[in-house]
């Protein structure tokens, strides 16, 4: 049975749960950060407890930070500028959020952002328009505002991108799914799309300090594909790891294996292709245990998919949201 | 709501080898359509757009965004679905109880399944460990039976009211049904030469479940309750003669007999008119009354006689029927004048013989016809094999119109497949059934033992069991009230339990302090250290970034987290550091003495705490005239620069603030290796200056000349006394 957790406001245009789900990052195209709480741990009753303007224009995307590090959000807002802002008291001033870095660049925006842990702190990687991925490190444990560019990957200077992004909770890995669209105009009549999308695992080389390429995800036959979305399923304890990539034809799901060969590649398998959204695919996100997948796409359904033992994956249900 | 626990439903064909012949067809393809399930938000259309977000265990959030608009209505609303819900028959509460009751049961059989397995690898003979098995898989069975519910039965209640046939009690549970018949089949040993008579009790349990969906003998007995008030002559009526022979043919002999006392021969003024009649009827009913079972006990009230031994059993079922014959070719029906009752009687003679007619013109459903036929065609019946071909037969002579939930995990069971049990468990039953009846299947056979535990590279090298475990401790995890107990399931996985469980942990609330005590708690159970650790360093930053320094130092230092606290220590450094007349030293005092306290967790406290003392003293020393305290704090300021713990942006500010120790009057205050020791420190200063980790300190620009000539006095000064 359904029930009704939070009533968002107009021009809500996306929101994100914090580790918990006790906590609820909303950003709207006015760009207002709204946080909505639950009153205890047991209460599925949500209230606004914050709203502070992060930008002039519109938020895009809210991705929370690993609670280790507090609680704080990054608003990646529609003119493509990154801002971290964070719940702290400070002097004596009371509780509020406070704008603690924004990533600012004249020449490209910021179309995506993920942060993962590793042993040696915190990393951000973020997805530009300029075809680079950009990965930082947290300085200071306590503080989120000093960052420090530990690599700036190009991967192809195109003049317009989209880069979907996920890491690997522990962060051994990130992948990256870049798919460039270029738009040639040779005349007035005639528009030339190109589209192309190699979608790539990179994985961080603690001896050198260094991210090198280990897997590419796609059959010869897609590489052209335009990729919408991309997750990795947590591991609890496979000894390989599940990616689904959400292209404009289906759900690859591929198996990585975690023994690199003598090359230092890793092994890939597309262990099925799964078709139900028509259209765009929005999201696609993983439960805990890493078996059940739930999508959600343009044509206003959310699919949930599960794998039977014969490791057969199938559309196990779907909701259609109705008033 | 859809249960959409993972694998909950296509479970079916698990191994190729072992569908052959199996009821339900081997299928390696998905279902072609999923079910769909309306998520009622209750907003204004368009919709622009869904956003998901998985929460506790199987829940799952959506947040239904529409486009703006000036309308005055909510730009979106975010939607909780329960995946999980279980069995619609048994309500939240209800189910959370036995979530609870079942948790103990379940910890005891697998600490005896390791204490077993561990003395079985010593022991020269583990079979006689292996005997006692199923023993304990009965008591965990009991244990859990007793919290489905009580035995109730449904027919036999012999009640004050003699015209109340059936008695309507509190329904039994079709979950109850399906484990009884699983212990029956799987884990009771002891019971199975009675097996056909355990079924026939199954069945007078249950037979009102079936109701559901088809007639049954105990709808039909409803039915004619509620027609027995108003009827006069019973036995002139057909229906009566219908439904007591259909009591007889499954084995409610009690009732059958209580209904045929109700026959008008036994009334005061017509037993002169009726003798033979009521001689016949009550014949029926003493034959009745004495029929052998075989079965280990009979409760009181049960009408027949038990056998326990087949060959006791073979002589007295010899002889009952050999009575039954006798009546049925006896004189007397020839003078009994009632039509109904002379054929009535007569056929439920045919029944008791087990005329196949007879029989299946009595019973409704293929499993009464089943029981009946175990009842009185075949009560030697053994065997799975043979209990199966009598159920194939059946079912031919009864097609089912629709199917049951319980008759298709009967199916599986009769036809020995594990697969089919398993699916019909987990789609019917859902995930704590098929978690906990696993262990009656493997008591059942090596089979399902093999089947079940054996890893499996789909699975991701876990078994069927565990994956099992592993859905239903996401279950548990969804609901506040229970996933507490979702870590004894998960630490019974070998494979996948201990990364669920701590995947599990990490996501459980630090703000509330009864919650982070029992995350801790439930870490130091399973010695999930890190975990713990990671835990307590959330809750450590949460706290410090909220205002409440001292529980957030408190818990960084429970968590052992070096780096944090390091970074605190200097936060603190730089705090103290800006001056000793400052208000802050003041603020941060208690927080240095809650570090203090445990200084070995940080290097760099250590210091803090010597800092802290330094600094006091400095305050105490009046400029002019030497004291005790003048002495101690030139002492301290030697220790503390002596001190490898002491960091080196630390140095310059205790010379600074140490200037007028330096420029003693009176005489002075530090002997010669003393200025040297300081004045090497500044060398040393100077040399770092150059390196790029270097971090300048916020004095005025003089500082370090200022000092440099103080140290420069000092030493000479030192030399002239010496």
């Amino acid at each position: 049975m359904e029930k009704s957790l939070v009533d968002l406001e107009n021009g809500t245009t996306c929101s994100s749960w914090n580790y918990s789900g006790q906590r609820l990052a909303a950003g709207s195209a006015d760009g207002f950060l709204s946080i909505f709480d639950a009153r205890d741990s047991a209460s599925s009753s949500f209230t606004r407890s914050s709203k502070s303007r992060v930008h002039d224009t519109g938020i895009v995307k809210v991705v929370w930070i690993p609670p280790e590090y507090g609680d704080a959000v990054a608003c990646v807002c529609a003119d493509g500028t990154l801002s971290l802002w964070e719940e702290v008291v400070e002097d004596a001033q009371p509780l509020q959020w406070k704008l603690c870095k924004s990533f600012k660049s004249n020449s490209s925006q910021v179309l995506d952002v993920q942060f993962g842990v590793s042993l040696s702190g915190l990393k951000m990687v973020a997805a530009y328009s300029d075809g680079h991925i950009r990965v930082y490190e947290l300085l200071d444990p306590l503080e989120l505002k000093n960052w420090q560019l530990q690599i700036r990957n190009n991967l192809i200077p195109p003049r317009h991108a989209f880069l979907p992004l996920s890491l690997l909770y522990d962060f051994r890995f990130v992948l990256m799914a870049t798919c460039i669209k270029l738009l040639e105009t040779t005349n007035a009549s005639l528009c030339l799309f190109f589209m192309r999308c190699p979608f790539e695992v990179w994985e961080f080389d603690q001896a050198h300090q260094r991210w090198l390429p280990v897997a590419e995800l796609a059959l010869p036959g897609n590489k052209g594909d335009q990729v919408y979305s991309v997750a990795w399923a947590p591991n609890i304890g496979r000894p390989y790891e599940v990616i689904a990539v959400a292209t404009h034809k289906a759900i690859a799901l591929w198996h990585l294996g975690l023994i690199p060969d003598t090359d230092g590649r890793l092994s890939v398998e597309q262990v099925a292709l799964l078709s139900g959204h028509a259209g765009e695919m929005w999201q696609m996100e993983w439960d805990m245990s890493g078996m059940t997948l739930a999508t959600s796409g343009s044509d206003g359904k959310v699919r949930l998919w599960q794998s039977n033992l014969n490791g057969v994956w199938h559309e196990q249900a779907a909701l259609e949201p109705t008033t | 709501m859809p249960v959409v626990a993972p694998f909950s439903g296509d479970t079916r064909g698990v191994s190729d080898s072992s569908s052959n012949g199996s009821i339900v067809p081997f299928s390696p393809e998905a279902p072609n359509h999923s079910a769909v399930y309306a998520l009622r938000h209750g907003l204004k259309p368009p919709i622009a757009r869904l956003s998901i977000s998985w929460s506790r265990g199987n829940t799952l959030r959506v947040s239904v965004l529409r486009q703006p608009s000036d309308d005055g209505e909510a730009g979106g609303r975010v939607v909780e679905v329960n995946l999980s819900n279980g069995d619609a028959e048994i309500s939240d509460a209800q189910w959370r109880r036995i979530a609870y009751g079942s948790v103990t049961p379940f910890a005891l059989l697998q600490s005896r399944r390791s204490s077993v397995s561990s003395l079985s690898k010593m022991s020269i003979s583990p079979s006689h460990y292996h005997v006692d098995w199923w023993e304990y898989v009965m008591e965990y069975s009991k244990d859990i039976v007793s919290l489905l519910g009580h035995r109730k039965s449904p027919s036999g209640t012999v009640i004050e009211d003699p015209r109340e046939i059936v008695k309507t009690v509190e329904e039994p549970t079709s979950l109850k049904a399906a484990w009884d018949l699983m212990e029956i089949f799987y884990a009771d040993k002891q019971s199975q030469p009675w097996l056909p008579e355990r079924l026939v009790d199954w069945l007078t349990d249950y037979d009102c479940l079936l109701s559901s969906t088809q007639t049954t003998v105990h709808s039909k007995l409803v039915g004619f309750q509620k027609e027995l008030v108003s009827l006069q002559v019973i036995e002139d009526y057909p229906k009566y003669w219908e439904v007591i022979s259909s009591a007889l043919a499954i084995g409610w002999l009690e009732l059958v007999v209580k209904m045929l006392r109700l026959h008008g021969s036994y009334e005061l003024d017509q037993l002169g008119n009726r003798e033979t009649e009521n001689g016949l009827v009550e014949a029926v009913a003493v034959l009745i009354s004495k029929m052998p079972r075989m079965r280990l006990e009979l409760a009181e009230g049960k009408a027949g006689e038990c056998f326990m031994a087949k060959p006791d059993f073979m002589k007295a079922w010899e002889k009952w029927r050999a009575q039954i014959s006798k009546l049925d070719s006896s004189a007397y029906w020839v003078e009994c004048d009632h039509l109904q009752t002379r054929e009535g009687l007569k056929n439920m003679l045919q029944i008791m013989l087990g005329n196949t007619n007879s029989l299946s013109a009595a019973t409704c459903h293929w499993v009464e016809l089943y029981i009946s036929h175990l009842l009185y065609i075949r009560p030697f019946t053994v065997g799975l094999e043979s209990m199966n071909s009598l159920a194939q037969k059946c079912m031919q002579l009864k097609p089912m119109s629709s199917t049951h939930r319980l008759i298709e995990l009967m199916v599986g069971i009769l036809g020995e497949n594990t697969e089919v049990v398993l699916a019909e468990c987990s789609r019917a039953f859902g995930p704590w059934m098929v978690a906990h009846a696993t262990e009656l299947m493997t008591a059942g056979s090596d089979q399902a033992e093999v089947l079940l535990h054996e890893e499996r590279d789909n699975l991701g090298e876990m078994s069927i069991a565990e994956l099992h475990r592993l859905v239903y401790a996401q279950v548990l995890a969804s609901h506040v009230l229970t996933w507490q107990i979702a870590p004894v399931y998960l630490i019974s996985c070998m494979k996948q339990g201990m990364g669920l469980l701590e995947l599990l942990l990490c996501k459980q609330p630090v703000q509330h302090n009864e919650t982070l005590l029992k995350n801790i708690e439930i870490c130091r159970l399973y010695d999930l250290d890190s975990v713990s650790s990671n835990i307590m360093k959330v809750a450590g930053v949460y706290h410090w970034k909220h205002g409440r320094k001292g529980a957030g130092v408190f818990w960084l230092q429970q968590a052992r987290d070096e780096v944090r606290l390091n970074r605190i220590a200097k936060y603190l450094f730089d705090s103290v550091g800006k001056s000793i007349s400052d208000e802050s030293f003041k603020q941060w005092e208690g927080l240095i003495e809650l570090l203090g306290s445990e200084s070995k967790t940080a290097g760099g406290l250590d210091f803090l705490h010597k800092y802290r003392d330094f600094k006091k003293s400095l305050k105490q020393v009046q400029v002019g005239k030497t004291t005790d305290a003048s002495r101690q704090a030139a002492e301290s300021l030697i220790s503390l620069m002596k001190n490898p713990s002491t960091p080196q942006q630390f140095w310059l500010p205790l010379l600074y603030d140490s200037l007028k120790l330096l420029n003693w009057q009176e005489r002075p205050l530090l002997s010669v290796s003393q200025t040297n020791l300081l004045l090497n420190k500044l060398q040393e200063l100077s040399m770092a200056k150059l390196r790029p980790d270097f971090i300048e300190v916020d004095l005025p620009p003089q500082a370090l000349s200022s000092v440099r000539l103080a140290l420069a006095t000092n030493l000479g000064r030192a030399i002239l006394e010496e």
